[in-house]
């Protein structure tokens, strides 16, 4: 069998199956399911306008948290390190904001969000592995959680501000906003733990400071799902 | 579209007038009832004026509205959790031997697309009944298009193998 037979068999089932003339009734229905009268709106913009948005939401954050906290990590760093660190980091924001706008428009283009989040944490991870030789396991545990908790806090601002430029749109799907949000958000925070911490043994650094970007899109998908609960109930 | 989401109503019915009766067949080939399919439009509708301002002219609007309507449908399944009338539906195939009617012998679509994994009906619905491009699945799916031929390659390989056994193209598959 052809794929032009298969084609001539489903469009005389699809024929047979939707008749044209009885959906009048649901028509009317849904034209007066619609306000008597309504306003005009302004169409969003354009995606690039969005993306700045949420990579300047992004830098606004991590830079303000790093300043309250001290810049005592930036000094440390050496050229080399700051430029590949703050790159791959910047690059990860940019692909978190590019799938988050996708996640503001219905049809807004092929869903990213588990890409980015992915690349999220591999990307910064691969830089840490390369660029730090020390690894030494003193106080792991104690200093690793204070730096979590410092990002967590710079994330959780972040989050919220990501949050208001997403509602400018229309998200369709909560769960994928949430993911795409959080990875941007715990990118801030790890952006800012780069800026601020001093300490530069290779487990602290790829262990806690890139956790905040993994806790941070779970976190995002977690509050997507239970949005998206919510909304169906 | 555009004079929709400058608040001109007219604009609004005509546009509902116009592609309501395609939805209404996206619905009715993937849902068990046609009340069911009837909430469903109005719903979307719903939603579309909600979405609006979402919509940029300029872009087509078909992808823009079938994803809308996408998700009103998975989320009104998630919440009704019909499985069990779907199941039966899978179930009974209809004889293809028995025309109804007037109309020529064939295959029921629902019957058909029931033998489908969801994903791949939506694919198929949108392609066949809808008549939609691959770039507009595509869209909106929110997948790639290699994506989309995939998944309707899948399909009629599957559909291939029902419709053999249920009797139709036997001699075009002999002369393969």
């Amino acid at each position: 069998m052809t794929p032009q037979d298969m084609d001539g068999i489903l469009a005389q089932a699809a024929n047979r199956t939707a008749p044209q003339s009885d959906n009048s009734a649901a028509i009317a229905r849904a034209k007066a399911s619609l306000p008597r009268s309504f306003g005009s709106v302004r169409p969003m913009r354009a995606a690039w306008a969005f993306v700045s948005l949420f990579v300047a939401a992004f830098a606004a954050v991590a830079l303000c948290g790093a300043w309250a906290l001290g810049v005592r990590g930036l000094p440390v760093l050496s050229l080399v390190q700051r430029a590949v660190i703050f790159s791959v980091v910047l690059a990860g924001a940019c692909i978190a904001a590019v799938a988050s706008v996708r996640e503001m428009r219905p049809a807004g283009g092929t869903r990213s969000g588990p890409i980015a989040l992915t690349i999220g944490i591999l990307a910064p991870l691969v830089a840490f592995a390369c660029l730090f030789q020390d690894y030494n396991f003193q106080n792991f545990v104690p200093e690793g959680v204070k730096c979590l908790l410092a990002g967590l806090a710079c994330a959780v601002p972040a989050a919220l501000l990501i949050a208001l430029i997403l509602r400018r749109g229309f998200i369709l799907d909560y769960r994928a906003a949430g993911i795409t949000a959080g990875t941007l958000a715990g990118l801030s925070g790890l952006g800012m733990l780069e800026l601020h911490c001093p300490i530069l043994n290779a487990p602290h650094i790829m262990f806690w400071h890139v956790a905040v970007v993994w806790v941070s899109g779970s976190g995002g998908w977690l509050a997507g799902w239970i949005a998206q609960k919510a909304k169906s109930t | 579209m555009a004079a929709y989401q400058q608040g001109d109503r007219v604009a609004a019915e005509v546009l509902i007038e116009r592609v309501s009766p395609q939805l209404h067949r996206f619905f009715m080939a993937q849902v068990v009832s046609r009340r069911y399919a009837d909430d469903l439009l109005q719903e979307t509708w719903l939603r579309i004026h909600e979405a609006r301002h979402s919509y940029r002219p300029g872009e087509p609007v078909l992808p823009w509205i079938y994803a809308i309507a996408r998700h009103t449908r998975v989320d009104s399944y998630r919440k009704v959790r019909r499985t069990e009338i779907r199941e039966q539906q899978v179930d009974i195939l209809p004889d293809p031997a028995q025309g109804t009617g007037s109309s020529p012998p064939g295959p029921d679509l629902e019957a058909l697309l029931g033998t489908l994994p969801e994903s791949q009906r939506e694919v198929i619905v949108m392609l066949k009944v809808s008549e939609m491009t691959l770039e507009q699945v595509a869209r909106a799916t929110s997948s790639s298009v290699g994506s989309v031929k995939q998944k309707a390659h899948r399909a009629y390989q599957k559909l291939r193998q029902v419709l053999l056994e249920m009797g139709f193209g036997t001699a075009a598959a002999r002369m393969d």
